[in-house]
C-alpha cells in the first residue's frame, strides 16, 4: 500500500525546494502582531493565496505552476498573540517555544556568531513584545523564459510584494512589517532578499563559495513527484538499497521512524500536516575561504581542487561526491559519465551512494561537510583488535588459549574501519532520525572576493518534525563536534564554529587509504568560514490548522 | 564476586542506609547527606580525585523505588487482546503492587582499577587514608556506621552493603589510571605535534621528533601527565 | 544535582522485577559476556565507558542495626549505572535506534516495560525510573570512551615507532613515520571541552566559571 499525502493540505515550502523548480528569486518578511484579531483576518486573507504541496502541470488534480508562490509560518510569541490557546501552546516542543537565541550554547552561536552580531531584526527579536518576530512570509518567484529569465522573476517577486504589502496595509496597524535586515551598505531593510548564484549572468545552483548546494535532500513517503529520487536520499537498508523515509520524520502527525507520532501540540487538527521550521541567515566569510583554501591547498598533495572537495565531499564544479571520484583520473572518468547521463542518470550520479567503500575516510574525509550532515549507514563502523574469532571467544571459555592458535584472527590495518555487519537494527540507524529538509536561498553578492564584510551568504530553512531531536542534534554534536566520527571535538569543516581562541585551535584529519603509503592531511588552525546572522524557529502549520488559527476556533477541549 | 570485575576493572556498588532522623535545623538526614554532596560540587575539585586509580563514581541518595505502570504492557493485556472473555477483573488483579522503602540509601556505585587480583581493600584502604575526613561527612548519617574510625573497619562496613553486579561492561578499557592519563596526555600532545610539523624535511622532523620523544617522556607515568579530574585546558598538564 | 561530569553522563535507573523471573535476566547476562557478538551493538555504538547491572533481591537490602526498619517489598530491584558520552536524548535515542533488540532483551523482565520503540514511552519509562546523581567524579573529563582508547593506540604506536627508528636512515624514518600517522588517522581528534548540553543556565554559568578558574566565585558555598 503506498501512502499518498494529502498534498492539498500541506505549504508547498516543506515538500519543495522552489530553486530546484524555477524559482530562483526570493523574499523573506517578518511581520510583527499588535492586535490579534486584525492579525487574525489578515492571516485569513494571506491563507487564501498560501501555495500548497499539490502537484503542477497538466490533468485531474494537478494545478499550473504559479508565477509566485506564498508561505507562511509563525514563532511561539506569534502564535500566542493570535489567540491559539494556552492548552494548545503547551503542547509545543519546549525549543520552540524557548527560540533560537535562547538556544545558541547548545547551537554554538558564540563569538563572531554570537546573537549581538546578529542582523537588527534578529537582535530585538523576543527583547520586547513591540519587536517580537510573530509571522514568517516567504515568497518565491518563477524565472521566465530567455534572456529576461532573472527580470521576469523579480517582477513577479514585487508582483507577489505588492499584493502582499496591500494585505498588511488594509490591517491599518494591526500587523506591521518589521525592518533590520541589514543589507549591502549596513542599512535595513523590511525584507530579506535571496536569489541564486549568478556566473557571468547565468544561473547556477552554488553557494558563494563556489559548491553545488541542495543535492541530497531527504526523500519521504507519500511525496508523488519523488519516486525518482529516493536513491542516496531516503534511508539505507540492507543490501545498499534505498527506501524512503517515515513521513512523521518531517510532517507532524505521521507516522514518523520509531512508528509512533512525533510529539506535537494538541489538537490533531492544528498540528496534522504542520511542521517545525528553522531558519537561519549564514554569513559566509568569502576572503578568509579564498586565503586559507590557497595557502592549505599550496601544501596539499592533491592540489587546491582536490582539497576543496574534501572540505564538503563533493567537487565544486558539477557536485561530483568524492566518493564517486576520489581523485583526478577517477574524476575525468566520472565527468564523462556524467556528460553523457540523461537527467536521471545524472541525478543518480550526484546522489547515488553509500560509504560501504570508504568506511576509513580515505576518500571522502570524516569532517567533510556531506558526512557530517548526513553520514547514511557510515556510523555502523568498528575497528577490531587482534584476538579470537567468535568461536575461539567461545572455545577459550573451555580451554586453554595455547591450544586455540587456529582460532586467532589478525586485527584489522591500523587506521582503518570497516562496517560492523549487524550491529545495528538497521545500517542508518544513527542517522535516519537527525535527517533535514533544506530550503532557501543564497543571499546578497560578493563584490569583492578579497574582503568577509561583505553582505553575503545563504538563507537556510530546515524542515523538521522534531527540532532538538533533528536540527540542533545535527548541529550540535555533528558539525561542532566529533565523537561520533572518532574525531573527538574536531568540528566540520565548512560550518563549525572554529575558534578564534588560541586554546581551543581547529584543526581536521583528511584520512587516506589504509593501504596507501600516504599520510592524512592535517588541516590547522581552521577559521571560522561560516557565521550566523540570526534566525528563529517557526511553526509551519497545514492549510486546516492555518483557517482554524485565522478564525480562532483552534480549541483542544 | 567474578562478575564485579572485568579484566582488571572492578565495578562497586554500595548501598548504605540513612538513619530516619533530622538534624536540629529540622533537615533529615538524607537530605543532609545530599546536601554534602551537594558542597562537593563547588570545591575546586572533587575528593574523589585524592583516590588512587579512581576512573569514574558517583553518589546519590535513593529515596524510594518507583512503580511505573504503563498499561497494556503486561501478558494479560496481551491475553485480553487475543480472548475474547478474559475479566477486567483479572487484569486489576495483575496490576503491579505498590513498593516502597522504609529507609533512604546512599548510594556510591564506583569504577575503579583494581589490577589482576581484584585488590578491592587496598581500594578502599586508599579512599579511606586519603579522604576519611569526606566519608565521615557523608557516611556519618547512616546505621551502623557509628564506630567505623580506621580502615579496617570501613572496609568491613563497606563490604556490608555492597552488592554484586551482573553485568559489568567495559567499554574504555581497564588499565592503571596513570597509564590512561599518560596516554590521553600524549595523544592531546602528539596531535599538536603532527599538526605543527607537517610538511617538514626529513631531518628537521627526526630531530623534533626527538625533542618531542624526551619532552614527553612516554615511558614516565608520573610526568608530564594529565591530573586526575583535570577540567582547565591550562591547568590540565601536570609537569615533573 | 550534577549528572554531567565533562563528557561523561552518570544515568541510574531503578526498575521492579519479579523474583521468579530474576534467574533468567541473570541468564542472559551472563550470556551477553560469554556468547560473542551479543555486545557488538554496544561495542559499535562506543559510547559508554563502563556501565553495570546490579540486582537486589526483594530481602537483600543491607540492614545493620537493630533501630533500621527492616524492608518490606513485593519485587526485587534491577539498578542500572552508566557512564555514558553525549546528552540524555542522545544516549536514549542512540541506542533505541541502533539496538533496540539488544534493551529489550535486558529490560523486557522488568515491571511493565515498555519495550524501546516507540521512543516515547521508552523515554517516559526510563525518566521515571532515573535517579538523579548528586556527586559525579571523573577522572577524565575532557576525554570520551573514543578518546581513551585512541589514547591507548597513540602511547603504544609512539612507543613502538620510536623503537623501530632509532638506527634507521632519514628515509626510512619518514616512511615510518607516515606509517604512524596513517595509523593513528582516527585517534587524533583533539580534545577540548564538551559541548553544552544541559540548559540549566546555572550549570552553564558554573561550568564557564570552572573553566576560567573562577569556580569560588559562583557563590555557593552552602552545606558547610
Amino acid at each position: 500500500m503506498t501512502k499518498k499525502l494529502d498534498l492539498l493540505d500541506i505549504q508547498g515550502n516543506v515538500i519543495r525546494a522552489y530553486g530546484r523548480f524555477g524559482y530562483p528569486v526570493a523574499r523573506y518578511v517578518c511581520l510583527n502582531v499588535r492586535d490579534g484579531a486584525k492579525g487574525r483576518e489578515f492571516v485569513g486573507s494571506i491563507s487564501k493565496k498560501v501555495t500548497t504541496a499539490v502537484e503542477w502541470g497538466d490533468g485531474p488534480g494537478k494545478m499550473k505552476q504559479p508565477d509566485w508562490t506564498i508561505n507562511i509560518s509563525f514563532t511561539y510569541q506569534g502564535l500566542k498573540d493570535l489567540g491559539v490557546p494556552t492548552s494548545s501552546l503547551i503542547g509545543f516542543s519546549p525549543e520552540f517555544v524557548s527560540g533560537m537565541k535562547a538556544r545558541r550554547d547548545i547551537l554554538g552561536d558564540d563569538g563572531p556568531s554570537s546573537p549581538q552580531h546578529w542582523d537588527p531584526i534578529w537582535q530585538r527579536n523576543r527583547e520586547t513584545r513591540e519587536n517580537d518576530v510573530h509571522i514568517l512570509v516567504s515568497i518565491n518567484a518563477l524565472a521566465g523564459q530567455g534572456l529576461d529569465w532573472l527580470k521576469t522573476a523579480e517582477k513577479n517577486r514585487d508582483q507577489a510584494y505588492k499584493w502582499f504589502q496591500g494585505e498588511v496595509d488594509k490591517t491599518k496597524g494591526g500587523v506591521v512589517i518589521l525592518d533590520g535586515h541589514l543589507g549591502d551598505n549596513g542599512e535595513q531593510f523590511k525584507y530579506q532578499d535571496a536569489k541564486i548564484v549568478l556566473d557571468n549572468g547565468k544561473p547556477t545552483s552554488k553557494e558563494h563559495f563556489g559548491y553545488t548546494d541542495g543535492i541530497s535532500d531527504p526523500v519521504f513517503e507519500g511525496v508523488p513527484y519523488d519516486e525518482n529520487r529516493v536513491k542516496g536520499r531516503g534511508k539505507q537498508i540492507p543490501g545498499g538499497k534505498w527506501a524512503p523515509l517515515a513521513t512523521g520524520e518531517f510532517l507532524l502527525g505521521h507516522v514518523d521512524e520509531a512508528m509512533e507520532y512525533p510529539p506535537s501540540p494538541e489538537p490533531v487538527l492544528l498540528s496534522r500536516n504542520g511542521t517545525y521550521m528553522v531558519y537561519r541567515k549564514l554569513h559566509e566569510n568569502v576572503a578568509t575561504f579564498d586565503r586559507y583554501l590557497e595557502e592549505q591547498g599550496s601544501k596539499f598533495p592533491g592540489g587546491k581542487e582536490l582539497l576543496a572537495a574534501k572540505f564538503v565531499g563533493r567537487w565544486r564544479d558539477n557536485g561530483a561526491p568524492l566518493v564517486k571520484a576520489p581523485d583526478a583520473e577517477s574524476k575525468a572518468k566520472y565527468d564523462a559519465q556524467f556528460a553523457a547521463a540523461d537527467e536521471q542518470g545524472k541525478d543518480d550520479l550526484l546522489s547515488d551512494f553509500t560509504y560501504d567503500d570508504d568506511m576509513s575516510g580515505g576518500k571522502c574525509p570524516f569532517s567533510s561537510h556531506i558526512r557530517r550532515i548526513n553520514p547514511r549507514a557510515s556510523l555502523e563502523m568498528i575497528h577490531e583488535e587482534a584476538g579470537f574469532t567468535p568461536l575461539g571467544a567461545f572455545l577459550s571459555l573451555f580451554l586453554p588459549p595455547s591450544w586455540l592458535g587456529m582460532f586467532k584472527k589478525a586485527g584489522d590495518k591500523p587506521g582503518s574501519l570497516k562496517v560492523s555487519k549487524g550491529a545495528f537494527n538497521t545500517p542508518g540507524a544513527l542517522s535516519d532520525r537527525r535527517r533535514l529538509l533544506r530550503r532557501g536561498l543564497p543571499y546578497g553578492e560578493v563584490k569583492d572576493r578579497t574582503r568577509d564584510d561583505g553582505n553575503h551568504g545563504i538563507i537556510i530553512m530546515m524542515v523538521n518534525a522534531d527540532i532538538n531531536r533533528q536540527f540542533e542534534f545535527v548541529q550540535q554534536q555533528w558539525i561542532n563536534y566529533g565523537n561520533d566520527f572518532k574525531a573527538g571535538n574536531d568540528k566540520e569543516i565548512i560550518l563549525g564554529n572554529h575558534s578564534l581562541d588560541d586554546k581551543f585551535p581547529s584543526k581536521a584529519v583528511l584520512q587516506v587509504d589504509p593501504n596507501s603509503d600516504q599520510a592524512p592531511f592535517l588541516l590547522s588552525d581552521i577559521p571560522r568560514l561560516v557565521e550566523t546572522r540570526g534566525g528563529e524557529y517557526f511553526f509551519i502549520p497545514s492549510i486546516t490548522a492555518l483557517h482554524m488559527i485565522a478564525r480562532g476556533v483552534v480549541d483542544p477541549t | 564476586m567474578a562478575s564485579n570485575i572485568s579484566g582488571n576493572a572492578y565495578a562497586l556498588t554500595i548501598l548504605s542506609p540513612i538513619k530516619n532522623s533530622f538534624t536540629d535545623d529540622e533537615v533529615s538526614y538524607a537530605d543532609t547527606v545530599r546536601d554534602r554532596l551537594q558542597s562537593w560540587n563547588s570545591e575546586p575539585n572533587s575528593p574523589m580525585a585524592l583516590v588512587p586509580q579512581t576512573y569514574l563514581c558517583r553518589y546519590f541518595v535513593l529515596d524510594d523505588v518507583y512503580t511505573e505502570s504503563l498499561p497494556g504492557a503486561s501478558a494479560i493485556d496481551t491475553l485480553i487482546d487475543l480472548l475474547p472473555f478474559v475479566p477486567d477483573s483479572l487484569r486489576r488483579c495483575y496490576w503491579p503492587k505498590e513498593d516502597h522503602l522504609n529507609s533512604s540509601y546512599l548510594v556510591f556505585s564506583c569504577n575503579f582499577h583494581c589490577g589482576p587480583n581484584a585488590d578491592l581493600d587496598g581500594y578502599l584502604r586508599n579512599m579511606w587514608n586519603t579522604i576519611s575526613d569526606k566519608i565521615k561527612e557523608v557516611w556519618g548519617f547512616c546505621h551502623g556506621f557509628d564506630g567505623v574510625d580506621n580502615a579496617d573497619k570501613f572496609i568491613d562496613y563497606m563490604k556490608k552493603c555492597q552488592f554484586e553486579a551482573t553485568l559489568f561492561f567495559v567499554g574504555s578499557n581497564d588499565d592503571p589510571l596513570e597509564e590512561q592519563l599518560k596516554a590521553l596526555y600524549l595523544k592531546q600532545e602528539f596531535s599538536k605535534f603532527a599538526v605543527s610539523n607537517q610538511g617538514l624535511d626529513t631531518a628537521t622532523l627526526r630531530a623534533n621528533f626527538k625533542g618531542f620523544i624526551q619532552r614527553v617522556a612516554p615511558a614516565n607515568l608520573t610526568a608530564p601527565t594529565w591530573t586526575a579530574g583535570g577540567y582547565r585546558i591550562d591547568k590540565l598538564v601536570k609537569r615533573g | 544535582m550534577s549528572n554531567i561530569a565533562g563528557k561523561a553522563y552518570a544515568m541510574n535507573v531503578i526498575t521492579p522485577i519479579r523474583s521468579y523471573l530474576t534467574w533468567v535476566n541473570k541468564l542472559i547476562f551472563w550470556a551477553a559476556v560469554k556468547v560473542p557478538g551479543v555486545l557488538t551493538g554496544l561495542v559499535t555504538l562506543s559510547l559508554i565507558h563502563y556501565a553495570r547491572w546490579v540486582i537486589i533481591p526483594k530481602d537483600k537490602f543491607p540492614h545493620l542495626d537493630p533501630s533500621q526498619p527492616k524492608e518490606n517489598l513485593n519485587y526485587n530491584y534491577m539498578l542500572f549505572f552508566s557512564n555514558f558520552n553525549g546528552s540524555w536524548d542522545q544516549y536514549v535515542d542512540s541506542f533505541t535506534f541502533a539496538i533496540p533488540g539488544g534493551l529489550d532483551l535486558f529490560w523486557k523482565w522488568n515491571i511493565r516495560y515498555s519495550k524501546s520503540v516507540a521512543l516515547t514511552p521508552f523515554h517516559d519509562y526510563i525518566r521515571y525510573n532515573q535517579l538523579e546523581t548528586i556527586h559525579y567524579y571523573n577522572a577524565y573529563p575532557l576525554a570520551a570512551s573514543n578518546d581513551v582508547k585512541s589514547a591507548k593506540t597513540v602511547k603504544s604506536s609512539l612507543i613502538q615507532f620510536e623503537k623501530d627508528t632509532q638506527t634507521v636512515s632519514d628515509e626510512e624514518f619518514l616512511k615510518l613515520y607516515n606509517g604512524l600517522l596513517r595509523g593513528l588517522q582516527h585517534d587524533l581528534g583533539d580534545m577540548y571541552p564538551t559541548p553544552i548540553v544541559t540548559m540549566s543556565a546555572y550549570q552553564v554559568e558554573r561550568r564557564q566559571k570552572w573553566h576560567e578558574g573562577k569556580l569560588a566565585e559562583a557563590g555557593e558555598n552552602h552545606g558547610k
